[in-house]
């Protein structure tokens, strides 16, 4: 009854929301029987040692059209991997990638496939909770015998398990798959923060700041909490901000240990996008916004004046 | 050029959620609509027909769900509409709407499929990327630019890393983000004539599938309750200095 792990890469390690699934994959384990297994494909199994103790098992998967990424040879190299092992597991950390490979991974091998989840237990049988209805609700599932992939929002769990004591570490050779997508320009986004949906503290600002200037004192709070920036779509539509940091409905989802929010009415588009962030601090000058009913700390005030005392006071205790 | 867009109806986003007691159901407010991804693929069907020729069809799966959908489409301005149609549909999991929709699909073929990135109900981002693999078509998400070429369509598309630009030969399957089409307003000529439509419908066993098992669900909770704000106020240097007193020994996210 083995769990298996998608692991992405970052920065030299793997991904944050990569090791909280490892973490939980062993808590669960530990309960359920069964094996951990770690799998890292192409490009990211470079720093596949740093997966030592993480897990029993690590499988890196390597082919020389695997790197760099491309969708269609990673679906038919994981595709073959996970056909031949029959996981009952396989989690994912949300993001563009498990977004694009664990539905065509699931259409392939005719697996269950649940996607924005945010908790997996063991009672017996494995039990992932997901929202619904844009988060208005939460649906607990019971997964079945066959696989199941899920994928679940960044910070869904904790990552403190205790390390397994051996991990042994294997190779898979892929087979040659084309890709049928071609790459014709590629932007990478200049930005020293944490993606915005990964971040465990984030910072957001709305139409209450404004002017556009004002978003750098979200930066400035965002820098010193070593979080990201979101604005809501109000500051999008006014043509401020980007809509990749947008947060809410027809943005990004985020579910950050702290959100702190600006002048930001509360609409239900944007609380949908916040509403499971363990700590909510909003600032605001209405103390009848609705936004005060989602949060755990509210400022009656200016954000152009909280803001920066706030940054102050975050930069005074950490240093 | 043939473009089919697969269309969710789903509650409104304002529609009243409640958990029965016990938590064994949920029970949703019947105000529907077509989902707001799927009203962009829709527009962006639209341009790519007005710009290529052809025709644009709106496809729904559901139990008793969906007319709504594509009566939407048809409004906007699609050419035609089909639904499948099954009580085995309701409470299936996304596989099996795949599986119904990639069926249709093959069955009317199609240069290119568009879907929404996500539903507004459950925004799991299945179905898209799954009746590609069905279909064996090409695939890219999240895309926010569309230009057709012959055989090919350029696309673009943000990642958690940046902007690309990418070529996929035709026929491809497409799911919408925002910014792609900013979608029109139905003229209320349209709406009417909508209203009256009846897409034709077929079943699963039409397609040649099974009837699927049900997602089994275990149960259902509420969103968790914050407790009530704790409001500051003040002189903002001596409100910050106590709210960062509080986030680290009382709440301890910093
Ligand atoms: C289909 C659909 C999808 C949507 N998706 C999203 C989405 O993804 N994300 C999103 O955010 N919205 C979304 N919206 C829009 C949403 O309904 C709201 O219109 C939007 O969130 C409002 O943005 P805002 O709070 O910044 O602006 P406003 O509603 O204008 O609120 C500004 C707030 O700032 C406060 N304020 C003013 N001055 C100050 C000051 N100096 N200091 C502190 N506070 C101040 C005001 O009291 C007010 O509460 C969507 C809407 C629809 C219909
Ligand atoms: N029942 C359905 N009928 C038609 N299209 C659907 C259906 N469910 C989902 N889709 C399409 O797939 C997209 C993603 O849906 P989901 O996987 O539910 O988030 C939607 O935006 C629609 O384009």
């Amino acid at each position: 009854m083995s769990i298996w792990v998608l692991c992405e890469a970052r920065a030299g390690g793997y991904r944050p929301a990569t090791l909280e699934l490892l973490s939980q994959a062993r808590r669960l384990a530990a309960a359920a029987g069964g094996p951990v297994v770690a799998v890292a494909v192409g490009d990211d199994a470079g720093a596949a040692q740093a997966l030592e103790g993480a897990a029993h098992r690590v499988v890196t998967v390597q082919g020389g059209h695997l790197s760099p990424y491309a969708a269609d040879p990673w679906v038919g190299a994981l595709g073959d991997v996970l056909a031949a092992e029959a996981p009952r597991l396989v989690l994912f950390g949300e993001g563009t990638r498990s977004r694009e490979l664990l539905p065509r991974l699931a259409a392939r091998l005719g697996a269950a496939a649940f996607t924005n989840a945010l908790g997996l237990e063991w009672d017996g049988g494995f039990l992932l909770t997901r929202p619904v209805y844009g988060g208005k609700a939460y649906q607990t599932i019971r997964c079945g015998e066959g696989t199941c992939l899920a994928a679940f929002r960044p910070n869904s769990f904790d990552g403190g398990a205790a390390p397994v004591p051996e991990t042994a570490f294997g190779e898979v050779q892929a087979a040659a798959v084309p890709n049928r997508v071609e790459v014709l320009e590629q932007l990478p986004r200049e930005s020293r923060r944490v993606p915005l949906t990964e971040a465990s503290q984030v910072v957001t600002g709305g139409r209450g700041l404004r002017a556009p200037e004002n978003l750098a004192l979200l930066e400035d709070l965002a820098d010193a909490l070593g979080g990201a920036v979101g604005v809501s779509r109000a500051v999008v539509d006014a043509g401020w901000a980007d809509h990749a940091i947008q947060v809410g409905k027809s943005g990004k989802t985020v579910s950050p240990a702290l959100y702190v929010v600006a002048g930001v009415s509360g609409a239900v588009h944007h609380t949908m996008g916040m509403d499971t962030a363990k700590v909510v601090v909003a600032i605001n000058t209405d103390p009848k916004a609705p936004i005060f009913a989602y949060a755990d700390y509210g400022v009656v005030g200016d954000a152009l004046q909280v803001l920066p005392a706030l940054t102050a006071a975050v930069r005074k205790t950490a240093g | 050029m043939k473009i089919a867009v697969l269309v969710k109806e789903v509650p409104d986003l304002e529609a009243l959620v409640k958990v029965a007691e016990g938590g064994a159901s949920v029970e949703v407010e019947k105000k529907r609509c077509l989902s707001f991804f799927d009203e962009i693929a829709v527009e962006a069907a639209l341009r790519a027909k007005a710009a290529r020729g052809g025709s644009v069809v709106a496809i729904s799966a559901g139990a008793g769900t969906g007319v709504e959908a594509v009566r939407r489409a048809l409004a906007m301005g699609a050419d035609g509409a089909l639904l499948v149609d099954d009580p085995a549909l309701g409470g299936a999991d996304s596989l099996a709407v795949a599986r119904a929709l990639a069926a249709l699909c093959r069955r009317e073929g199609f240069d290119l499929v568009l879907a929404g990135r996500q539903a507004t109900d459950d925004e799991a981002g299945l179905i898209g990327p799954m009746v590609a693999e069905l279909l064996g078509l090409p695939c890219v998400i999240g895309v926010t630019a569309l230009e057709l070429e012959d055989g090919a369509a350029r696309v673009s598309r943000e990642t958690d890393r940046g902007t690309e630009v990418l070529r996929t030969p035709l026929p491809a399957l497409l799911t919408a983000e925002k910014g792609l089409a900013e979608p029109r307003v139905p003229q209320v000529m349209g709406l009417m004539k909508a209203m009256r439509a009846q897409p034709p419908k077929v079943t699963l066993a039409e397609l040649g599938l099974e009837a699927p098992a049900p997602t089994p669900v275990a149960g259902y909770r509420g969103p968790a309750k914050r407790p009530p704000v704790k409001l500051l106020e003040g002189e903002p240097a001596t409100v910050a200095a106590e709210l960062v007193k509080s986030l680290r020994e009382e709440a301890r996210v910093l």
